[in-house]
């Protein structure tokens, strides 16, 4: 290695409470590189990216930028240096303009230091045209965007600093092929001026695709730095253990005549423009295309959360009308909805709360709850799905990624629901995790329920699913069937209107 | 010259950014619509200049407190200790405004200091102490109305007419005047950076923290314009009546949320304009005027007064909603 | 996100306040040798009792981030109702008592309902049912000029509020029990555990199924419920009803919440807590009587005093 690095952290630790997130961990980057930092849920990668970015100040240990040892106030200071962060949680603000986040603290302004919003809308226009957004109107509130949109204002935020270090915590969890596609190719246009690019993620075909050299991070240490390192190797690395990566076998498809559990005619409301079709008993109903073209809404509605303006939908036959989740339940209805930490889990309260959560009438008498079947149900399920928890009365907030997964997909298997809506499960989850949350959905499958999965990662769509729905402007653009079903079919499928105007 | 439909989305653009106001001047022109109906009924005749001007004098005071509450409800929090600097900057008022120009003068800037002295109390607490605001807020209140009776223990003091004649002047609407630089000095202040930090951390203060902007800083603005904006409006208030009195200021707590909510400012921060919540400011009196002329029993005041709210704001919310589908 | 071990963090709160209470009898004896004689204590502590029992309903709706102002005129008509429609005699103080609850429970609820179902922000809801409270007592009572408005309470009533039973006043007793229902409410029952739960999110408790708008509504009826007995047990006290009794009531039941240690924004705090708080401010209070402040003075140090308790245990951990 002949070059100097631009970008080190040697030997930083940071403590949260009694966990310590970053333990003695050195990390070191050159300029020109993409350098991608892998790991467990928790291994640390975020709290580095903060201390990197100047978000998080660590409790000991030395930062250095181009071989000068910098101590980060804010992350202004780091801004100032040129080092600009996408930060996993994103940092927009939810009820201001496009335009206003992409220009925040840079308005254009005239001489009394006021900005006004026609120049803001329209350099804000210009930004994005810059970096080949089209579609994202720069006076559209964030609150309206799908998460893939966010997503792709925060990048292209960082991005129109002109970065002399990028760091990027997993930028691509929420987004589609065409994006992290978009995103790749920003990535190496600013890899061949010599920017320093950081990136982190869950999915092994993007590191492989973009990473000039990874990082491995386990229990807030750095445990290596490979320029090539295989997928097995990198996961045992990151676990300390052999895991399978391989995707498990798909149970038999049922046949056409198997029960129909769920049944949805021409359901339309907000984007959903009119959809049908069937789940049925035993099936892995995949649904795939760009976020924002209904699939938010089709979950929330079929678990009674959002009302449809019209359709119909059957269970096993026999129409019904959800008009709350808790309806939907009791009709043997579960979602993991998109955010597990701001939609599924309640992060203060403990994990056995969060775990029975749905079951409680099943568990209390005269509306009083038995302590002991409660802390029975929840010591079962912990065990049943490998929880690693020190204990189910820990706040869930406090346990990693992975693990909150767990527990909210316990809640749903306590409550015994046939019918699960699965919307992006595995998303920010790490690979360890993942594996077992597949193995989880092919027992279900197997053991009768039926389960309608939604992944912004066409890959695993292709492997789980028996078939694949692609939505697209509201409607079901294409159904695919799983044999030799490729990613690449399901994204061409959701980008054909596209392709041919 | 852009498309028809991209002009009629800009316009659906702003209705939808700004719906509290555009909410906000529905509910002003119904109540005034209905104000002109009774007066008209009762009265024999329509409302004119005179109506104008004591309706603009007696919610001035408001207007103002209106505008402090905005400020602070901006950035997530609650400014119960608006009533206690109003009555401090009452009784200060009442005892120090002397009869010379230059006296008036001095007297003023100096309460409005204070004011923004003792919002800036409030900020530091909120700020570096860590404290939730409402808490903050509903000690210093009760500090602020204590200290407001150690200076003025019964009601009196002199009120310069001279000093009436300039605020709130009895016979022309000159107080429009004060509201439309209001106006003014908030449609500057929403496009300046020190707005721009404290509708920001409103939205999410970690996320504008990431972004470089200084909470802290944002917050102690905010609570000592909040301070000063009070303190103008017990000016105003003192203005308007003879003499002083330390606790007349009381209800502008309760009120100036009332307005703010009118107003259209969310109470969870980083959402709405303080014009909304001054235009709210002016509902609240309409309504009271309508219930005047209404001649109904003074008894059951509150009462109506109470049911005009919860109608106002589900009506608002209701046609928010259909607003919002429609989009 | 709160950090862990957030639940026991509360329950630490808890005991700074009852510590803080413990502190403040100890001034008293500093300020007035008498104050801390057992008579003097159960004085505080019956006095404490009203407080307590307004924060009681209080703390069910700040533990969902929501507020009740109708508090001061639901007493208040409580108070009025009670006197009215018992006439003063004993025979009818049963039924007397029955409507007068069931009047605070139904004007909660219909905060709850305003609040779950049109979506009106609970500042607003409950301050427009106070004026709404306020405007019909007024109303009804011709301002407190009807012929029954000068009933006093059954005896059966003012000798709950001032007897003694088993060495404790009544009152204490009382309490005591609203202590342990309150208790066993939040945290035994699936509604204790799904008010925790709104509180910390509401989005999340309702995609996992709870019932959050029945919830919302029962918390406001207990919430009125309370305000209610409250306004019994003063009137009990004093004898007859009076207009504005209950104004004092609105800032100390809210202090009295989070000086014990409950979360202004919802999802932690508990009712022991709350109790705590009620005492310290009572406690505050006496004390400064005991000394003989003027009216501004201890307006002043009321709240210099509470700041201080914040300052020392009330603050939130910082970010990140
Ligand atoms: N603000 C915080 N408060 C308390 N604990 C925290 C906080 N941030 C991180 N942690 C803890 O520190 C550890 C490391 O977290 P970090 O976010 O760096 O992991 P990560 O590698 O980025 O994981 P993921 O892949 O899930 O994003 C975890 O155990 C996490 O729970
Ligand atoms: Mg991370």
């Amino acid at each position: 290695m002949s070059a100097a690095p631009s970008l080190e952290a040697i030997t930083a630790s940071k403590a949260y409470g009694g966990v310590q997130a970053l333990d003695n961990a050195s990390f070191s980057a050159l300029p020109g590189e993409v350098h991608a930092l892998v790991g467990e849920n928790g291994a640390g990668k975020s709290t580095l990216i903060k201390v990197l970015g100047g978000r998080v100040r660590p409790d000991s240990g030395t930062i250095r930028i181009d071989g000068a040892k910098v101590v980060h106030g804010g992350p202004n200071d780091a801004h100032l240096l040129g080092c600009w962060t996408v930060f996993q949680e994103l940092t927009l603000l939810p009820w201001m303009s496009v335009a206003e986040n992409l220009l925040l603290r840079r308005e254009p302004r005239n001489a009394l230091g006021l900005t006004s919003p026609r120049r803001l809308v329209a350099a804000a226009g210009r930004v994005l045209e810059k970096f080949g957004i089209t579609e994202i109107d720069p006076r559209a509130l964030i609150e309206d965007l799908p998460l893939a949109a966010r997503q792709v204002i925060e990048i292209v935020r960082a991005l129109s600093h002109e970065p002399r270090i990028l760091l990027l915590d997993e930028p691509t969890s929420a987004l589609m092929e065409r994006e992290t596609a978009w995103l790749f190719a920003q990535i190496r246009r600013l890899r061949a001026t010599g920017t320093t690019i950081v990136f982190t993620s869950h999915r092994w075909h993007e590191v492989e695709t973009i990473a000039d050299r990874i990082t491995v991070f386990r229990g807030g240490r750095d445990v290596g730095s490979f320029t090539t390192l295989a997928e097995e190797e990198a996961v045992t690395l990151m676990t300390g253990q052999r895991v399978e990566t391989f995707y498990p076998p798909l149970p038999a498809a049922p046949s056409a005549r198997a029960d129909a559990m769920l049944s949805v005619a021409d359901l339309a409301g907000g984007r959903l423009a009119g959809v049908s079709f069937t789940l049925h008993q035993g099936e892995i109903l995949g649904v795939g295309g760009l976020a924002g073209h209904g699939h938010r809404e089709l979950f929330l509605m079929l678990f009674g959360a959002e009302r449809p303006h019209a359709g119909r939908i059957l269970l096993r036959g026999r129409e019904v009308r959800l008009r709350s989740p808790r309806g939907a339940i009791r009709n043997g209805i579960a979602l993991v909805p998109e955010d597990r930490k701001t939609e599924g889990l309640l992060l203060p309260l403990s994990v056995r709360d969060n775990l029975t959560l749905a079951v409680l009438d099943r568990l209390s008498r005269f509306g009083v709850i038995g302590r002991a079947a409660e802390r029975a149900q929840a010591a079962r399920l912990m065990a049943r799905l490998a929880v690693r928890a020190p204990n189910a009365a820990i706040p869930v907030g406090t346990l990693s990624g992975g693990n909150q997964q767990k527990v909210l997909l316990g809640r749903w298997l306590l409550a015994d629901c046939p019918i699960l809506l699965f919307y992006d499960v595995t998303r920010g989850v790490d690979v360890a995790t993942k594996h077992e949350i597949y193995e989880l959905m092919m027992e279900l499958a197997r053991s009768g329920s039926a389960i309608l999965f939604y992944s912004s990662d066409a890959l695993e769509l292709a492997h789980l699913a028996h078939r694949v729905l692609v939505l697209r402007e509201g409607r079901i653009a294409a159904e695919l069937p799983a044999l030799d079903l490729t990613a690449e079919q399901i994204v061409a499928a959701a980008m054909r209107e596209r392709l041919a105007a | 010259m852009p498309p028809r439909a991209a002009r009629r989305s800009l316009l659906a653009h702003a209705i939808a950014r700004n719906i509290g106001l555009v909410l906000v001047i529905f509910l002003l022109v119904f109540s005034i619509f209905l104000y002109g109906l009774i007066y008209g009924l009762t009265e024999g005749r329509l409302p004119g200049g005179f109506e104008l001007t004591s309706t603009v004098n007696n919610t001035m005071p408001l207007v103002l407190a209106a505008m402090a509450q905005t400020l602070v409800v901006l950035t997530r929090g609650l400014d119960l200790s608006v009533g206690g600097v109003v009555d401090l900057a009452n009784a200060l008022g009442a005892i120090s405004l002397g009869a010379t120009p230059a006296r008036m003068a001095l007297a003023s800037a100096f309460i409005l200091l204070a004011g923004a002295g003792l919002g800036l109390v409030n900020g530091i607490l909120v700020a570096y102490g860590r404290l939730q605001p409402i808490l903050v807020t509903l000690a210093t209140l009760s500090i602020y109305q204590g200290l407001a009776i150690r200076i003025l223990p019964q009601p009196g003091g002199a009120v310069p007419e001279g000093y009436t004649a300039l605020l709130t002047n009895p016979s022309v609407p000159a107080a429009l005047l004060y509201v439309v630089l209001l106006g003014l000095f908030w449609t500057a202040f929403r496009r300046s950076q020190a707005g721009i930090a404290i509708i920001a951390i409103g939205n999410d203060e970690g996320a504008a923290a990431a972004n470089g902007i200084n909470p802290l800083r944002a917050k102690l603005l905010a609570y000592t314009l909040s301070g000063f904006f009070a303190a103008a409006a017990g000016l105003f208030l003192v203005a308007t009546a003879t003499a002083g009195d330390a606790t007349t200021g009381n209800g502008y707590t309760l009120t100036s949320i009332v307005a703010v909510v009118l107003g259209g400012v969310s109470l969870f921060g980083g959402r709405g304009s303080a014009i909304g919540a001054m235009l709210g400011a002016f509902v609240t009196t309409m309504i009271v005027n309508i219930l005047f002329f209404a001649h109904i029993d003074p008894l059951y005041q509150s009462f109506y007064e109470g049911a005009f709210l919860v109608i106002a704001v589900v009506l608002a919310e209701g046609l928010g909603r259909f607003v919002r589908k429609r989009r | 996100m709160r950090g862990a071990g957030s639940l026991d963090e509360t329950w630490r709160r808890a005991l700074y306040a009852f510590a803080a209470a413990v502190l403040l009898f100890a001034l008293g004896a500093v300020v007035r040798p008498g104050f801390v004689r057992p008579d003097s204590i159960l004085a505080v502590l019956t006095v404490a009792v009203f407080v307590g029992l307004v924060a009681a309903g209080q703390t069910f709706v700040i533990l969902i981030g929501g507020i009740d102002l109708s508090v001061p005129w639901v007493l208040n008509a409580a108070a009025i109702l009670l006197a009215t429609s018992s006439g003063g005699s004993d025979a009818r103080a049963f039924s007397a008592l029955l409507l007068t609850l069931g009047m605070g429970a139904a004007v909660g609820a219909v905060n709850g309902l305003g609040i779950a179902f049109l979506g009106v922000p609970a500042v607003v809801m409950t301050l427009a049912m106070n004026g709404i409270m306020e405007g019909l007592t007024l109303g009804l009572s011709g301002g407190m000029t009807c012929a029954s408005c000068a009933s006093y309470a059954p005896p059966a009533i003012q000798a709950l509020a001032h007897g003694v039973f088993l060495f404790l006043p009544t009152a204490l007793w009382l309490w005591l029990a609203v202590i342990a229902i309150v208790s066993f409410i939040l945290g035994a029952t699936v509604f204790g555990r799904a008010t925790y739960a709104i509180g910390t999110n509401l989005r999340a408790s309702e995609l996992a199924g709870l019932r959050v708008r029945a919830t919302i509504i029962g918390l406001y009826a207990l919430s009125g419920l309370a305000a209610a007995l409250a306004g019994i047990m003063l009137v009990g006290f004093g004898g007859q009803a009076s207009l504005g009794m209950g104004e004092p009531f609105l800032f100390q039941s809210i202090a009295a919440v989070v000086i014990g240690g409950a979360s202004i924004l919802g999802g932690r705090g508990h009712y022991l807590g709350s109790v705590a708080g009620a005492i310290c401010l009572v406690a505050l209070i006496s004390v400064l009587l005991a000394m003989n402040m003027a009216e501004y003075g201890r307006s002043i140090i009321y709240g210099v005093i509470i700041l201080v308790l914040l300052l020392l245990y009330g603050r939130e951990s910082r970010e990140s």
